[in-house]
Order: C-alpha cells, then sequence, then structure tokens
C-alpha cells in the first residue's frame, strides 16, 4: 500500500522550473531512494513534502489525505518527519534539548503547567528527558547529550538531526543528503545505522542524496530527477548500467 | 465634495512638501540597508543632530543659511561614517539583531547628546534655505511657498540622483554588487569595505538634508526632528527596502496622508493615525510570507 | 568544593535577603525609588521573555505598559474600582494588545516586527494618549491619580510596605518565567528563535508559540504598568513614550537579555543611574547618553551582556561547564 504519493507535481521559481510533472508513490516500509544531479530538484520535492512550500500544480498525498494546505507542524502530526540538507539544529540549545523539543512537541503540556510546576509538568519532562536520553545512545552519541548542537563537529551533528526527526516518532522519515560532509566509513556506519532505525521503528523513509555510494548501499527502489523531472526509476542494480542517468551525471562533471 | 477640495487643496501643498521630505530620508535608509544590510534605527538623530549643526552655523553663528545645509550635508556624512567605521565594521559576520541593536545605542546617544547641547523641548528658528513667500497657484487659489517648492524639489531630484547613481555609475554598480552578495562583490575585486562606508555616509548626508529642508515646515526641537524622519521607515517598508519608485510614492502617499485629514479633526495625532495605517498596510498587505526578514535582495535592476 | 547551581542559589537568597533587609533603613523618597526599580525590573523582564527567548525586538513595551497603567488609572481613579480588580482587567487588556501586535508579526521576523512596534510606540504616544482622543482611557487634561491598594486589611501606603509589595511581585514574575524557562516551553521558544524552519517541521505550532510569547511579554509590562500607576499615583503620558521603550531595550541589552539576574540590576540601574549621575559633575540628564554609549560599547566588545559574560568568567574560574549555557543568552545574536 501507498504511505506517501506523489502526483504531477509541478513547481516554478521565478523563471527556474523546479519540478515538473513528477509522480511517484513510497510504499510502507521500504527505503526509497530519489537521487540526481545538484539542482534536480530533489530538496523541493523535500520541502513539498513537508509543508515548507506548496506545489504550484499536482498533488501530495499521505496516507490517502491530501496535505494541500497543511502547514509543516501539523504534517509533523501526521507522522512526517525530515532532516535539512544544510542542517538546521537549534544551535544554541544542547543537544538533549534538541531532541526534547521534539519528544515534547504534542504535548498539550503549555505555559499554565509550566509556569506553577505542576507536577503533571515534571512528569513528563522526565519521560521526555528519557526518551531523548535512549535515542542518543541508540545513535551512538549518547556522550554528547550536554554539548551545545552548534559545537559539535559535522558529522555528529547530521546524527543528532537524525535523532532530533526520530523523536518525532514518525512513519515516514524523510532524510535530505545525511551522507554530505561524511567520509567513507562514516557513510557505510550511516547505512547500517539506517538500516537499524527502519527496522527497530518499523517507519518508511525516503532518502535523497546526489552521491550514489549511500543510496547504493540501502535503497530498495530509486527514482532519478534530473532539471526536475523523473528520468528513471528501478532497482540500485538497475540504475547503476542506466545511460540516462549515466548521461545526467556525466553532463554535470562536463 | 467642493467643500471638501477647498479644504483639501490648500493641504496638499504642504503635504507633497513633507512627502519631499520622506523620500529623500527614505532613500537614504534604503541606501544603507541594500548596501550594509543595517537597518539604521539611528537615521532619524542623526538627521536630527546633523540639522542642529545647520543650526548652530546659520542662526546661532549668523552664516548663510546655504553654509549651514552644506555643514549639515558634512556632519551627516561623518556621523554616518563613524556609525559605520568604528560600530558596525567591526561586527562584520555578526547577526543583523546585532547591529540594529547598535543603531539603537546610537540613537540614545545622539538623541540624548543633542538635547544637552540645545535643550531637548524648547523649539528652534528654522534655517531657511529659501524664501518663505510664495506664489498664487489661480483656478485653485492655492498658494504655494518658494520653500515648499525648493523642499519638493531637491528631495525629488536628489532621491532620483541617487538612483541614477546605483543604476549608471561604477559606484552604483559596486554597491549593487555588494548588495547582492558581499563575498563574491569581493572575489570581483570590489572594496567592499569602502562601498560599504559611502552608502553610510551617502544615507546619512540624505537625511541630513531631509532635516534642513523640513525646519520651516515644523515646530522644530530635537525630538520633533527625530520622530519625523522615523516616519520615513513607511515608505521604505512601502518599497519593500528594495524599490526606490516605490519607495518615492510611498513617501508622497505618506505626506498627503498626514496633511489631508488635518482639514476634518483638530487632534494632532491624526498624522500618527495616517502613518501606523500605512505601515500596517504595507507590512501586512504587501509583505507575503517568506519574504519578510530576510535580507533581501536586489532585482536584477 | 562548591557547585555552579549551588553558588548560584546561595547568591541568590543573599540577594533577595539585602533587597529585603536594606531599603528598610532609607529615607521614605529612596524607599519609593527602590519600589521603581523592583516595577522596572519586571519590565526589563518582559523585554528578556522576548528578546532572549524568542529573539524578538519591541519598542512598544512602554506602550504595552501604558495599557496597564491608563486602564487602572481609569478603573480605580475614574470609574471607584478596587485596585485588585482593576489590575487583572489592565494585565489581560495588554496582553490582548500584545496579541493583536503580535499578529502582524507572525508573518514578519526579526527587523519588520521591530519597525512595527515602533509604529505602535508612537501610534499610542501621539494618538492613543494625547488627551484630546479619548479622555475616558487617558484622562484628560486633569489625569487620573488613583490611590495605593490595601492588601489583607493593611494600607499599602507606607514607602516600605508598598517596596516590600513591589519586591513580592517581581519575585513571583521571575519565579515565573525562570520556571517557563528551564520547561517546555522555553525550549520551544528558543528553538523558534534558533530555527523556525527546524521548529515547523518538528511539530511546533511556531505561529502560535510567537503569538503565545508576545502577549506574556506583554502582560508581563501591563502588569507594570499597573504597579507605576498606584507606585506614583498619578498616570501621565510622558512616562510610557517610545525613548523610554528605546532605553529599556537597551538597558536589558547592556545587562544581558538571557538572564534573569539581569533584571533586577537593570531595574536599580534604569531608576539609580540617573541620581548618582546628578552627583557627579554630569546631570542627570546625561543618563540615556551613557546608556546608548555602554550599548554601543558593549556590543563591541562583549555581546553576550555583562551578567552573562561575568557569570561564564566564574563557571570558567570554577572549572565547570554549566547546564544553562552562555551562548543562549544573547537576543543580539539571535536573528
Amino acid at each position: 500500500m501507498a504511505l506517501l504519493e506523489i502526483t504531477s507535481v509541478s513547481k516554478r521559481f521565478g523563471g527556474v522550473q523546479a519540478l515538473e510533472d513528477v509522480t511517484f508513490e513510497v510504499r510502507e516500509g521500504e527505503i526509497l531512494g530519489l537521487i540526481g544531479p545538484n539542482g534536480a530538484g530533489k530538496t523541493t520535492m523535500f520541502n513539498i513534502v513537508s509543508g515548507v512550500f506548496e506545489a504550484d500544480q499536482g498533488h501530495v498525498r499521505f496516507r490517502d489525505q491530501d496535505l494541500r494546505g497543511l502547514r509543516p507542524h501539523r504534517r509533523a502530526r501526521m507522522g512526517i518527519a525530515r532532516t535539512f540538507q544544510n542542517l538546521q539544529l537549534f544551535q544554541r540549545m544542547t543537544v538533549l534539548e534538541n531532541l526534547m523539543v521534539s519528544v515534547d512537541a504534542f504535548a498539550r503540556r503549555g505555559l499554565l503547567a509550566d509556569a506553577l510546576r505542576l507536577p503533571v509538568a515534571r512528569f513528563e519532562e522526565k519521560r521526555a528527558d528519557e526518551r531523548a536520553q535512549s535515542l542518543l545512545y541508540f545513535l551512538g552519541i549518547g556522550h554528547t547529550a550536554n554539548t551545545l548542537a552548534g559545537d559539535l563537529p559535522v558529522g555528529l551533528q547530521r546524527r543528532v538531526e537524525l535523532g532530533r526527526a526520530l523523536a518525532l516518532r514518525p512513519t515516514l522519515l524523510l532524510l535530505d543528503e545525511p551522507a554530505a560532509g561524511l567520509d567513507a566509513r562514516e557513510t557505510v556506519d550511516l547505512a547500517s545505522t539506517l538500516r537499524r532505525i527502519r527496522d527497530r521503528f518499523k517507519l518508511t523513509m525516503l532518502l535523497v542524496d546526489h552521491d550514489m555510494a549511500l543510496v547504493m548501499r540501502v535503497c530498495e527502489h530509486i527514482y532519478v530527477l534530473d532539471f526536475g523531472r523523473l528520468i528513471s526509476e528501478g532497482a540500485p542494480e538497475q540504475i547503476r548500467e542506466d545511460a540516462t542517468v549515466i548521461r545526467a551525471y556525466l553532463g554535470e562533471a562536463a | 465634495m467642493l467643500a471638501d477640495l477647498h479644504l483639501i487643496a490648500p493641504l496638499t501643498v504642504p503635504g507633497l512638501a513633507l512627502g519631499g521630505v520622506y523620500a529623500l530620508a527614505a532613500t537614504g535608509l534604503v541606501l544603507i540597508y541594500r548596501v550594509s544590510g543595517v537597518l539604521n534605527f539611528a537615521h532619524g538623530a542623526v538627521a536630527m543632530f546633523a540639522t542642529f549643526i545647520a543650526y548652530q552655523v546659520s542662526i546661532v553663528e549668523g552664516l548663510p543659511a546655504v553654509a549651514g545645509l552644506v555643514a549639515a550635508l558634512v556632519a551627516g556624512a561623518l556621523i554616518g561614517f563613524i556609525i559605520e567605521y568604528f560600530t558596525i565594521r567591526p561586527l562584520t559576520g555578526r547577526p543583523a539583531l546585532t547591529k540594529v541593536a547598535i543603531t539603537i545605542g546610537w540613537l540614545l546617544v545622539l538623541q540624548t547628546g543633542a538635547g544637552l547641547i540645545w535643550g531637548d523641548t524648547n523649539y528652534h528658528l528654522p534655517v531657511e534655505v529659501a524664501p518663505t513667500n510664495g506664489f498664487n497657484i489661480p483656478i485653485v487659489n492655492v498658494i504655494v511657498g518658494f520653500d515648499q517648492l525648493t523642499i519638493f524639489l531637491v528631495a525629488i531630484g536628489l532621491s532620483l540622483g541617487v538612483a541614477a547613481v546605483l543604476k549608471y555609475t561604477t559606484l552604483g554598480a559596486s554597491m549593487r554588487a555588494v548588495a547582492d552578495d558581499p563575498a563574491s562583490a569581493r572575489l570581483w575585486g570590489i572594496n567592499v569595505n569602502r562601498v560599504t562606508a559611502a552608502s553610510w555616509m551617502i544615507g546619512s548626508a540624505m537625511a541630513a538634508v531631509a532635516g534642513v529642508l523640513i525646519t520651516p515646515l515644523i515646530n522644530f526641537n530635537t525630538y520633533s526632528l527625530t520622530l519625523i524622519v522615523i516616519y520615513a521607515f513607511t515608505p521604505a517598508l512601502i518599497g519593500r527596502l528594495i524599490s526606490l519608485p516605490w519607495t518615492l510614492v510611498g513617501a508622497i502617499a505618506l505626506g498627503l496622508a498626514q496633511q489631508w485629514p488635518t482639514a476634518f479633526t483638530s487632534n494632532g495625532g491624526i498624522n500618527e493615525v495616517a502613518a501606523f495605517v500605512l505601515v500596517l498596510i504595507a507590512l501586512v498587505v504587501i509583505y507575503r510570507p517568506g519574504v519578510g526578514g530576510a535580507r533581501l535582495r536586489l532585482r536584477a535592476a | 568544593m562548591i557547585s555552579a547551581a549551588r553558588l548560584r542559589r546561595s547568591l541568590v537568597l543573599v540577594g533577595i535577603a539585602a533587597a529585603v533587609v536594606l531599603p528598610a533603613r532609607l529615607s521614605a523618597f529612596d524607599q519609593d525609588q527602590a519600589a521603581l526599580a523592583a516595577i522596572t525590573g519586571i519590565l526589563v523582564i518582559s523585554v528578556v521573555l522576548l528578546s532572549g527567548y524568542v529573539g524578538q525586538i519591541s519598542f512598544c513595551q512602554f506602550s504595552f505598559a501604558a495599557i496597564g497603567a491608563f486602564t487602572t488609572g481609569a478603573l480605580v481613579d475614574g470609574h471607584g474600582w478596587n485596585f485588585w480588580l482593576a489590575m487583572p482587567v489592565g494585565v489581560v487588556a495588554a496582553a490582548g494588545v500584545g496579541v493583536l501586535v503580535g499578529i502582524p508579526a507572525l508573518r514578519l521576523t526579526g527587523l519588520l516586527l521591530a519597525v512595527l512596534t515602533v509604529a505602535v510606540a508612537l501610534f499610542f504616544d501621539n494618538f492613543v494618549l494625547a488627551t484630546n482622543t479619548w479622555p475616558a482611557f487617558s484622562g484628560g487634561s486633569t489625569q487620573w491619580h488613583p490611590h495605593k491598594p490595601s492588601l489583607l486589611g493593611q494600607q499599602l501606603t507606607g514607602e516600605y510596605s508598598f517596596y516590600l509589595f513591589t519586591l513580592v511581585v517581581l519575585l513571583l514574575v521571575v519565579a515565573l518565567v525562570w520556571n517557563l524557562r528551564t520547561g517546555k516551553v522555553g525550549r520551544v521558544l528558543r528553538a523558534v528563535r534558533d530555527s523556525e524552519l527546524a521548529a515547523g517541521t518538528m511539530g511546533l505550532n511556531v505561529t502560535a508559540w510567537k503569538l503565545a510569547a508576545f502577549g506574556l511579554s506583554a502582560a508581563i509590562a501591563g502588569l507594570a504598568g499597573c504597579l507605576i500607576a498606584v507606585a506614583n499615583e498619578s498616570v501621565s503620558a510622558g512616562s510610557f513614550d517610545f525613548l523610554h521603550s528605546v532605553q529599556i531595550i537597551a538597558i536589558a541589552t547592556v545587562w544581558g537579555v538571557g538572564s534573569l539576574a539581569a533584571a533586577g540590576l537593570g531595574g536599580i540601574f534604569f531608576v539609580y543611574g540617573p541620581e548618582l549621575l546628578s552627583k557627579t559633575p554630569l546631570s542627570a540628564k546625561w543618563f540615556p547618553l551613557l546608556v546608548g554609549a555602554a550599548l554601543v560599547v558593549q556590543l563591541v566588545y562583549t555581546p553576550e551582556g555583562i551578567v552573562a559574560k561575568t557569570q561564564a568568567d566564574i563557571a570558567h574560574l570554577l572549572h565547570r561547564r554549566t547546564r544553562v549555557p552562555v551562548a543562549d543568552t544573547s537576543m543580539v545574536e539571535a536573528a
């Protein structure tokens, strides 16, 4: 069953056609890859799914519900979480606090409970703290809990972003170039972490990258974007051999 | 309706003159913002301080008004330079809000300083660059003062002049390049520091001229003058802090919107209502989500 | 071994004890001033909340205070209400206007919002509070003269007892904001400040939280206004103008908008600074100039503010990394 359906989505920025008539779907439980050279429209696609922009045309359906007009926080509530290519951590908060923001995001507790320090506030605070801690340990970054997020090296910041997205308990996780800035060993590490995450949290992933190394390693199915259009799809082995895809990448290098 | 017209027509002249002054001050504000990314909350105080230099030269020392105007011009440019060179430049790379806070500090310094030197409540004699007598426009029977005409022409002329400089000269091209992207401008061999300093000097000098020109039209003291120039934020917003033509339109609109209602009410605060409503319109109607706040890019003009 | 948290707790206790005991021996005039310092501290907190936690800058905090003050004046003096009934009305009215101001702010960030608050401040100064616009609110040319309230059957007319009352209110507000800061709400607000984009995609309704912060900040400023009205037993528009708002931002920033300790010191500074100056060759009129200059110098040299800087230095001396990091304290680094 399709968890996320993208139907004929187009988006223009001024004179640039960022996406043109893109259609694909993400099935429950799979790790889907979306690749393409820089500027192919991958991040735009993510922004449209997570509600940062609206598509000019076409539909985005999640669990059979049209997402049009829903703001980002509503979509997060429905179970869509994402990371950012150009890291968007809460820089001047500790790593633990970064995760606790997500853990707590849907808690009803508001100004009053906090201001008066009601028992419910203290109880939930403790629970959020524990859940964030356990996620940090699961991701192997427990030692960074009390460091300011902005002080971490890029590789660790990417892990924190991953943890923060997971803390929302999403059903669909969108990963925007999670391997950017990582070296070869870290990339291999990340691939196994992603598989562990999928198995443990039973979630569906959509992974964007322009570097094929990670995508080939973890994705079961791959779509290829170039200049805003889907030019190919298939299993990793097929994509590796695909002449159109190779041309798109070589074209970029030339 | 005719009755209204005969009330409104005489108010149109000071309205346009006021609009001209707003245009001048707002253009300076936009220039500084475009090039250096700093929204200068001290703009009004700079204008006020420089204007009081003109007052000192022309009224206290008794030199010709033109000498006062030149002194204000120089003083404005100098203050602009000092603010930029000593307190904005060292903060390169720090967030925009830090630089705004710096200008808040300068606002207090200049405002209080002027109050200490020239007194903070009493009104002062205006610096009259042009004669205050005028001529009559027959059909509508409206008297236009030469000073009002001068203000309007000088202000509009200077605003257009700056727009032309930006568009057609090398300095203007450098300024636009710095406004677009300081890092690339540096790679192109543009001296970003010099261009930024120039924008502060020119922008502040424009505010100074605006300040001197307005003195015959208002009750002129250290506070009222600062506030007048603060109103220039409204047209700057209407021009979305990028468009000089729209800034000009906004300035004229504000000038008229502040004058016309005075025909119908004796409440002196009515021009506040006009300014406030225009700010709201500018912010709520003109700014679309996602546009505001970020450092706005220049359109490829 | 002294821990930073323990040191802080002891310092806070000593500070409170000093604030209670020391003014008892002061002259009546100085006790009045001390009450004003405590009230100003409440205003500084309203700035801390908005600027330090949410990264917004507001030039109209004194306009919010004016709403509290004039509501109190109109209800107590004009309609004979009890202060304790008038005060909540004033606070709620201020919060309501704060939310109204905040609504356009939702589509604007940082700088443009600041411009809007300038417009609000001038609109209040020159129109709403002008004597002939709305005399039922502004008190017209006779002005309002609300009397000091009584508490538990005790008239708070004595200077020292009124001072203690304002001190208690200040401490309650500090406690309230401190709780917010250390709990979920503070975390959420700082998240919004650091990245609205990420906060939204992490399920936070950024708009609603910003509005809430605006409303709360305005409510606190309004509360301060209610107290100013009865502290002076008169309400005049001149003490709520734009330049006052500018000064309170400057002072809050100089002391460090991230820190609640800054509030107390900022309040004392705002009230006693001019008086100290009048004992020097300069006059009290020099005060805003020195505040402005201090702000400029401070931003160029210690952007996090004096209190935060000192805290960091002490923490450094104790060789401990504190849980409340210095780096999250500066409004001016927030854009």
